[in-house]
């Protein structure tokens, strides 16, 4: 039996300040139940030392304004690398799934970076899809996000993509940040349907969250027939979590990895520290390493404690067949759209950066393909921490889409580069791996290696 | 004069050592069922050398006692008394039959969970008396941040049970990894008495020889320890083997170069590494007995193949087999083996060279290849094997895991800057593995006793690790299974748990008798935390660690070449 890869980079030289969540102790006491556990030198486990991811791997998903080197840690670097190494071990046959435990974190990220919001400056969840697509040609994926908070940056950045379907539960966006992920926004007009969100009331429990798992998430990947599932491990569900509020376990999330059975799962927010990341982490590696977790459980764990209301149940079983629906007429929207359009879809969003407290707005058209999803076109503006006001324009093409679109989406960066409009126009051309970015005032081209 | 005696798996070497040469070398079969008078009988042939009036400062014995009274299971029937609380399934601690596994919970911080139950370790000791076992390794999870449960339990199967030996895991090692803590006191349990009848005997010997030499063990990081502390750690004295031909290779070249040492014996190969003139860690601790254990060790990789490998031509090919049979052709042997190889194939003219070449060209005739031929495809193969191997090894020490941006940002790297060949049959073999590795060759003389010469001059070692986390008052200490509440820690900075671990060092060391060393020691850990809650600081954890590092001792000035 291959073994579960697990990648621990807790990060102990990094924080975003020294008070901050997103700390060095973070994953001090995790790392001390895992060593004590001695779960590592198990003949099922196999450790990995994380690497740095290229900047071509960043640039394949994130437009980083104005660049990487500017705007990025080497902690960045290493968290996403580290997801890399897992994919790397898991497409050579190496281990049979494979955890990445790593700090900072990702799922906030959207395409367009400015800087951090959600603790998270890029999405390593989506640095390694777009990597295994490249790399491995890997075409359908799905990432079950199990994070407390919606992961609006995944969700974004494959919002058009019909090939990624991204799954949330979390707690409801409007008791928590960011304050989406309600059940509407379920996926651009030619991608509808591969975006699905479960906003759950807050002080849900293990019923409630399983509930979700057995009767809209295994049957959406039963359906959905990805190649690979992600898991956006986020631990912040737990019922100690200082940040959130909801009432999941230890125990809770073991099963529920036992169930959902990911290839990779990639640690996301859980920031109670002391009383839930060291025993979630050990149940998620025991669950994916096949081993007996029914020995695990917090100190302070009772079974009595938490027990789910009726009233949520119901409306828990009334959010799943909903969503279940719509997923499984998502093609009926899909058409729909196609013929009630013109040529470009257009969306308006404000986008605003917690962290570094950035607002940042956002004009996005996407060409309304006849066949494929289309190319996306972003028009950003933002003032950045340090001041200086970005207006960018970043073009997107996908790895799935047609030549007509490919095309287009080159011949519009080659216009674009000759104004003085925008600050910066970038290309990302996934089809060719080719990422280019141009600097109006100096007009300088640079290429992403 | 220095004596340094190293029993193998065939031979125990012996030699004398003073004044940059060695006097004398003594070499006699090893005979597993009488350790100690093999060993005494090499060190009376070494002593018998040593001129009138002059002294001899210094012993040190690299044995395998441990080892064998393990593999030969020769070591007395032991409980392993776990207390494992939450996590792992209690299966996956079952490291023998007699593991029994109590109640209680102990956290990473040292908080209790869940208490002990008196009385159920009250039916353990009966079932023990019943049982007629006389010893008991305690090993609790996070005893090494509260010993309280180990201590309790120990207390109650005293009063119950007086005659059970008991050893707790947590004066045995204080790191984080309980499986390997436990390990670690089973096996110490298991031959702890065995051992301290060894050290009577050669203690008892020594009187009868001499008074006032000093006796050490060598452990198996490459550092000594003296005889009489080594009751206290008797599995730190394993694979010494191993350790004292790195030693060797560290004193015979003497250097801050990056080598790869190559110990080639009869019928196998350990391959070692000197890392900027350090012998590289395993960084996972010793194996023993297929358990992971909390001694830490010289990474070795051991392979089956040395200069009396027999070749034999078989199902269409030549292959080199692991057993020996005798000793090479050339040195007088019935078969061919991989020295003859070697010695007729690049003409090395050992031994009787005509009979290597009668035996190779048996072989030559049996597989209708070219003389020539055959001495080729045997050289490749054991080049290739050592070879792969190596880069193995470096390939796993690039890749070992990294906690901090910092050591992923600074990738490590290794690059060689030679082969040292240890052992009689490295003569022929090295040049051309380092030919292979595109390096020179180093090789002494005195590479046949190197490993009893590492062993003589190697110096005593010492790690100390201290945890401390001020918020609970907590301060642990390793080695001495100090794990106690400390009342005056709450304000301390990174340079006062610097200077508290330095002072452990120091009062260890002295215990040691290590007194010359102490300056020269080095930092390998250092970490620190603040501890948030809420929004403010209510204390810190640090995890030092201070060590004197392997090396070699001051009287050592080096070999005449």
């Amino acid at each position: 039996m291959k073994p579960t890869g697990v990648l621990f980079f807790p990060a102990f030289d990094w924080a975003i300040s020294p008070t901050h969540p997103e700390r060095e102790e973070r994953l001090l006491y995790t790392r001390d139940q895992l060593f004590e556990e001695g779960i590592m030198d198990l003949p099922e486990i196999r450790e990995y030392k994380p690497r740095l991811a290229e900047p071509i791997d960043i640039g394949a998903v994130h437009f980083v304004v104005p660049d990487q080197k500017a705007s990025l840690l080497e902690a960045h670097f290493v968290a996403a690398g580290s997801t890399l190494v897992l994919a790397d071990a898991y497409m050579k046959g190496e281990i049979k799934n494979g955890f990445a435990i790593v700090r900072p974190p990702g799922h906030h990220a959207m395409t367009v970076s400015h800087g951090n919001r959600g603790f998270c400056n890029i999405n390593n969840e989506a640095i390694m899809i777009e990597y295994l697509r490249h790399k491995y040609g890997v075409k359908r994926v799905a990432v079950i996000d199990t994070d407390v908070h919606h992961g609006d940056g995944t969700q974004e950045i494959y919002y058009h993509d019909p090939d990624v379907l991204y799954v949330s539960f979390h707690q409801d966006g409007r008791t928590l940040y960011p304050g989406t992920g309600f059940m509407d926004e379920a996926g651009g007009p030619l991608a509808y349907g591969t975006t699905i969100n479960v906003p759950l009331m807050p002080k849900t429990t293990d019923a409630g969250i399983h509930y979700v798992i057995d009767h809209l998430v295994l049957p959406l990947l039963e359906e959905f027939k990805p190649d690979l599932v992600v898991n956006s491990a986020g631990q912040d569900n737990h019922y100690t979590d200082p940040l959130a509020d909801m009432r999941f376990t230890a125990q809770g999330y073991a099963e529920l990895n036992h169930k959902l059975a990911p290839h990779i799962a990639v640690l996301e927010g859980g920031y109670s520290v002391e009383t839930a990341l060291p025993y979630i982490n050990m149940g998620i590696i025991m669950a994916m390493a096949g081993m007996d977790y029914s020995n695990l459980r917090e100190p302070d764990y009772a079974r009595e404690n938490f027990r789910e209301s009726f009233r949520n149940l119901e409306a828990i079983k009334k959010m799943t067949e909903t969503q279940l629906n719509l997923f499984r007429h998502r093609q009926d929207t899909i058409d729909k759209n196609r013929r009630s359009q013109g040529e470009f879809f257009s969306e308006y969003q404000r986008i605003f950066y917690d962290t570094d407290y950035i607002h940042e707005e956002q004009q996005m058209r996407l060409r309304n393909c006849p066949d494929c999803c289309g190319f996306r076109m972003l028009e950003s503006t933002a003032q950045q921490r340090n001041g200086k006001l970005y207006r960018v324009l970043c073009i997107s093409v996908p790895i799935n889409c047609c030549s007509a679109c490919h095309d287009q989406g080159a011949e519009v960066y080659q216009e674009m580069i000759r104004y003085d409009r925008y600050d910066y126009v970038y290309l990302q051309d996934r089809i060719k791996r080719e990422y280019r970015s141009f600097n109006t005032e100096k007009a300088e081209e640079s290429i992403i290696k | 004069m220095l004596i340094g005696i190293d029993v193998g798996g065939t031979f125990t070497d012996g030699v004398l050592f003073a004044g940059q040469e060695v006097k004398k070398a003594v070499k006699r079969p090893t005979d597993n069922n009488n350790l100690q008078t093999v060993i005494l009988g090499v060190l009376d042939d070494l002593l018998a050398a040593v001129p009138a009036h002059t002294k001899v400062q210094r012993i040190v014995l690299s044995t395998t006692l441990v080892t064998n009274l393990l593999a030969t299971g020769k070591g007395q029937r032991t409980a392993l008394i776990m207390i494992p609380g939450y996590g792992l399934p209690h299966q996956a601690y079952q490291l023998s039959a007699d593991t029994f596994f109590m109640k209680g919970a102990i956290d990473f911080r040292g908080r209790e969970i869940e208490p002990l139950s008196a009385a159920e370790i009250k039916n353990l000791a009966d079932q023990l008396k019943q049982m007629g076992i006389k010893r008991a390794a305690v090993a609790g999870k996070f005893s090494n941040r509260n010993r309280n449960h180990e201590d309790q339990v120990a207390k109650i199967l005293k009063e119950e049970y007086p005659d059970l030996d008991v050893f707790l895991s947590c004066d045995i090692s204080n790191r984080l990894n309980f499986p390997r803590r436990a390990a670690t006191a089973y096996f110490t349990a298991m031959i702890s008495p065995e051992w301290q009848r060894f050290v009577d005997e050669v203690e008892r010997a020594l009187q009868q020889r001499g008074e006032g030499i000093e006796v050490h063990v060598l452990k198996a990081d490459g550092g000594t320890l003296p005889l009489e502390t080594s009751r206290y750690f008797p599995c730190e004295t394993i694979f010494s083997g191993p350790a004292a031909s790195t030693m060797g290779a560290l004193a015979l070249t003497m250097d801050k170069h990056n080598s790869l040492v190559i110990d080639i014996g009869g019928t196998t190969s350990d391959l070692a590494l000197l890392v900027e003139g350090l012998p590289l860690q395993a960084s996972r601790g010793a194996q023993l007995m297929n358990q992971y254990t909390h001694v830490q060790a010289v990474s070795v990789r051991s392979l089956a193949i040395g200069g009396d490998s027999p070749l034999i031509y078989k199902n269409g090919r030549i292959d080199i087999l692991m057993d020996r049979i005798g000793p090479a052709a050339c040195f007088g042997g019935e078969t061919a083996t991989v020295t003859d190889a070697f010695n007729y194939g690049l003409s090395l003219q050992q031994g009787d060279a005509s009979r290597s070449e009668a035996y190779l060209q048996k072989l030559a005739q049996a597989s209708s290849l070219d003389l020539d031929d055959v001495c080729t495809i045997v050289i490749q193969q054991v080049v290739n094997t050592l070879v792969e191997a190596t880069d193995d090894m470096f390939k796993e020490w690039e890749n070992e895991p990294a906690y901090r941006v910092w050591e992923v940002v600074h990738q490590r790297h290794f690059t060689l800057d030679r082969v040292v060949g240890i052992g009689a049959a490295a003569h022929s073999i090295i040049p051309s593995v380092a030919n292979s590795l595109q390096v020179e060759p180093f090789l002494h003389n005195y590479a046949d006793v190197a490993n009893a010469l590492g062993a003589a001059v190697a110096r005593p070692t010492l790690a100390v690790y201290l945890h401390l986390d001020t918020a609970r008052s907590l301060c642990a200490v390793e080695p001495g299974g100090i794990v106690e509440e400390c009342g005056d820690i709450d304000k301390y900075q990174l340079v006062d748990a610097r200077h508290l671990a330095m002072k452990y060092l120091y009062q260890l060391g002295k215990e040691r008798g290590m007194d010359d060393y102490l300056d020269d020691h080095s930092i390998f850990l250092e970490e620190q935390f603040n501890l948030i809650r809420g929004w403010d600081r209510n204390g810190r954890i640090f995890d030092i660690g201070a060590q004197v590092a392997p090396g070699l001792i001051t009287e050592y000035q080096g070999v005449r070449r």
